[in-house]
């Protein structure tokens, strides 16, 4: 019996590879399975290279493993590919569709099974062949049957299923000769069903639960389930939800919008969050309420859209010109994504700021299974502050106050009106250009979001207080760099923080960092960003390495596990 | 609920003496809003960048003085989360044609109800006199290839006639600012209709424009009147037809004709 189950699916586009791994997520998820999925693809949109990597795990939510348990090959040119990615061990296991051409070593336990033939022998096409496959996996892994076919019974997402039983049931009898034991999963520790959910929608859904009333996106990869699931959410709340017409529109709608009183926000990925860069400028100087979600991909201008990399941060603190100050956080798992969606909106409304909440491809797209209770708890919501009665008729938008937050009143309010600008203004938002009110208004601009800097719930520090080695990293590299920690069974020898709040720079760093003698810092681009971000804030330990390449491929345990041991010794 | 008779604020306005910009605050503040009776705080100017984007400073309603071109779509999403607003966009040629140009066939196509006013100058008159997109062929242009023979004149109308032709829904007007009182009438229509209208104000720049420009505009100016004849230049071989703005056929006509040659003042089309 194992406890976890790391299985790699791979095809051409159109095989149905995705749909496989996602098949097999629910139903695992259904009987209270934990697990994230990872996929791969080719260059090609259509008719490309397909793979997923789906890691089930019966305790908790894990990541796949480096080496795959069980491969599934539908196509082995593919495969050359995006061999990588689905990296066999000698114990894998590998059921194949066709005979594979040679130059490919297989391992021992390495088995042609009839997928497309048996489709193709009960529907007449070979189309099926992944449900085939999905009838053997469940045999394999010992999911049990009942729960199965409740799930697809009750999950509405799964219907294909339900027309295609039989040949799901045919899979389940195929290569009956074979017993493949050693795969089977021992039961889930909480048998309750887990959600499936990506770090796309996660978001959306935490900005809905803070309250998001208005959306509007144009569409980019890899963001675009932000906007779909905005769409859907927004249309059963009577919410504002718009395609622009692009990035900037976007912005500037949002921005409307939220002048009006309406929590809202935009999410792109980086070509687009460059097109919003002069609205940044305009939120920070207008003290708008705002959020922007940039699902990262690799870059500079079009780079690799479906894949990740976590270059943006620069782009993130100082993009724009002037001095715009805004808050920077990053999610580093699917349920950060929620928290995160949640204290965006949050933090925008009460600060009346700017919120860049900087996501991944990994992070936006990969679907993990995780505990509902996440979307159960209570959270508190924050509102603007908003005028009070002495305010009507002399009404000052950016009256001075102690904690440098002036009420806001929203377009339509009576006896506050009041004319915005991003010109340089007064506490009345009328022009200004003499240099004494230039200089206030900055000084209010920064001064108001220094209590986030002891918000030190928003930075993660696991490990032993009293640890002088540190690794400090940032994003979905965070989960890699913790089980890495953890399979090296370093977690007393190493703290690793990891902060969600990035920009202004929280105390809770800033200690961590004093604390450590010697530190690793671990990201996904090729020039240091974070770490030179660290640098330009406050002196780093004088044995400080950095672990930075370019984005593209996820980093592994293995790669690691060098760089990690070395800061641990 | 409170009307104010006069809906400016204390401001003294930047522009040039004489400068069109004030004909058309007149016609927004003491006449426009007032006559229609919409309490300034459910009014909201948003405005792009330029001379004429300084406006939401001077009229006592909800205003933001945004940025460069993008003062259409900031209008659009207030008016989204907030329908019982009153919405006015303000730009200039540059900024609505220019930089923002992207933004215009789009809030035509929503049709989303704002009143957008384009405050034609004629120039980039902010930074002292370069050539825009309306800039007439009798001025110097952008570089020594750009002329007449090659570039024609951009002419505005043209192009927002044939956005609404292809949604069927909207009001095009175009007014001047010399003419207060007609002006008034427009943006009072432009209010009023449901839908994305959109008013172009002739008003040559005192300082960058050559002197000519505005009193050709000026002399030649035709009024558009429903029922009656319109008036054709003199170089075209057309037959005059009976004004009708609810014939897009007959707008679209309209919109042919050389600004320069005919300035036609009114409504040229109103959909339903």
């Amino acid at each position: 019996m194992m406890k976890s189950v790391t299985i790699g699916i791979v095809g051409a586009g159109g095989d149905g590879v995705v749909v496989l791994g996602s098949y097999l997520q629910k139903l695992a998820a259904s009987q209270g399975y934990f697990s994230q999925m990872l996929t791969y693809y080719g260059a090609q949109i259509r008719g490309g290279s397909s793979a997923a990597k789906l890691g089930l795990d019966a305790e908790h939510l894990s990541l796949p493993k480096d080496t795959l348990d069980l491969l599934v090959c539908f196509d082995w040119g593919k495969y050359s590919e995006l061999r990588q990615e689905l990296a066999l061990g000698a114990d894998t296991l590998v059921l194949y569709d066709n005979k594979p051409p040679g130059g490919i070593d297989l391992p021992q336990k390495a088995f042609q099974v009839g997928f497309s033939r048996e489709s193709q022998e009960l529907t007449g096409l070979t189309l099926d062949k992944n449900i085939v496959a999905l009838g053997l996996l469940l045999r394999i892994l010992a999911l049990a049957d009942d729960r199965v076919k409740e799930a697809i019974e009750e999950d509405r997402e799964l219907k294909l299923l339900k027309e295609n039983l039989l040949v799901l049931q045919a899979g389940q009898h195929l290569f009956s000769e074979a017993s493949f034991s050693g795969l089977a999963l021992s039961p889930a520790r909480d048998v309750s069903a887990k959600v499936v959910l990506n770090g796309n929608a996660a978001v959306a859904r935490g900005a809905i639960r803070a309250g998001c009333g208005a959306f509007f996106g144009y569409p980019i990869t890899p963001a675009a389930e932000i906007m779909r699931e905005m769409r859907e959410e927004l249309s059963l709340r009577n919410g504002v939800f718009l395609q622009a017409e692009d990035e900037i529109a976007s912005a500037g709608l949002a921005l409307g919008a939220s002048l009006a009183g309406t929590k809202s926000m935009t999410g792109t990925s980086g070509p687009g969050f460059d097109l919003m860069t002069e609205m940044m400028g305009l939120f920070s100087a207008a003290e708008t309420p705002m959020v922007i979600v940039d699902v990262q991909r690799c870059g500079p201008s079009t780079g690799i859209p479906s894949k990740p990399e976590q270059s943006d941060l620069n782009h993130a603190i100082y993009g724009g010109h002037g001095d715009a100050p805004r808050v920077v956080m990053a999610p580093y798992d699917v349920q950060g994504c929620y928290r995160l969606g949640i204290e965006g909106i949050n933090i925008a409304q009460y600060f009346q700021t700017l919120v860049i909440l900087l996501s991944d491809q990994w992070l936006g797209q990969g679907l993990v299974a995780i505990s509902g209770d996440l979307l159960e708890e209570d959270y508190p919501i924050e509102e603007r502050k908003r005028p009070a009665r002495e305010d009507v008729d002399d009404y000052h938008r950016y009256r001075l106050t102690e904690d440098f937050i002036s009420p806001m009143a929203s377009v339509g309010d009576e006896g506050l009106v009041y004319q915005g600008t991003g010109l340089a203004h007064n506490d009345k938002g009328a022009p200004a250009f003499d240099f004494e009110t230039h200089q206030r208004m900055h000084e209010k601009r920064w001064r108001k979001l220094m209590p986030l800097c002891q918000r030190d719930d928003l930075v993660k520090v696991f490990g032993k207080e009293k640890c002088s080695r540190g690794i400090i990293t940032w994003g979905s590299s965070a989960q890699v760099v913790l089980e890495t920690v953890k399979d090296l069974g370093l977690q007393n020898e190493v703290r690793v923080c990891v902060p969600e709040l990035i920009h202004p720079l929280p105390g809770r760093i800033k200690s961590f960092l004093a604390s450590t003698e010697k530190l690793l810092v671990v990201e996904m681009n090729y020039s240091g960003q974070f770490y030179h971000y660290l640098r330009s804030e406050m002196d780093l330990p004088e044995k400080t390495e950095v672990y930075a390449r370019a984005g593209g491929r996820l980093f592994s345990r293995r790669e690691l596990t060098g760089p990690i041991t070395e800061v641990a010794r | 609920m409170t009307v104010t008779a006069d809906y400016r604020t204390g401001l003294k306005p930047v522009w040039c003496a004489g400068c069109g910009n004030f004909g058309l605050l007149s016609a927004l503040t003491r006449r426009a809003l007032p006559n229609l009776g919409i309490p300034s705080h459910r009014v909201l100017i948003v405005s792009g960048i330029g001379c004429s984007s300084r406006i939401p400073a001077y009229v006592d309603t909800y205003g933001f003085n945004s940025i460069h071109g993008r003062a259409i779509a900031i209008a659009q999403g207030a008016k989204l989360a907030k329908p019982e607003l009153t919405v006015i966009a303000v730009g200039g040629d540059g900024d609505l044609f220019s930089i923002g140009a992207g933004h215009l066939p789009h809030a035509v196509r929503r049709n989303i109800d704002i009143t957008c006013i384009m405050v034609n100058n004629f120039v980039y008159a902010l930074t002292k006199g370069q050539v825009s997109p309306t800039t007439p062929h009798l001025q110097r242009g952008e570089g020594p290839f750009l002329s007449p023979q090659f570039y024609p004149p951009v002419d505005p109308i043209l192009d927002m006639v044939s956005y609404s032709a292809s949604t069927g829904a909207s009001l095009i007007a175009q007014g001047i600012s010399s003419d207060v009182s007609h002006l008034q009438w427009l943006i009072e229509e432009g209010i009023k209709h449901e839908g994305f209208s959109y008013i172009s104000v002739l008003t040559p720049c005192v300082v960058f424009s050559p002197p000519e420009l505005s009193s050709t505009i000026r002399e030649k100016a035709s009024y558009l009147r429903e029922g009656e004849l319109v008036e054709l230049p003199d170089s075209s071989t057309e037959k005059p037809w009976l004004h009708d703005p609810g014939n897009i056929s007959l707008a679209l006509r309209l919109a042919q004709v050389p600004l320069l040659e005919k300035p036609l003042l009114g409504i040229f089309f109103r959909g339903k």
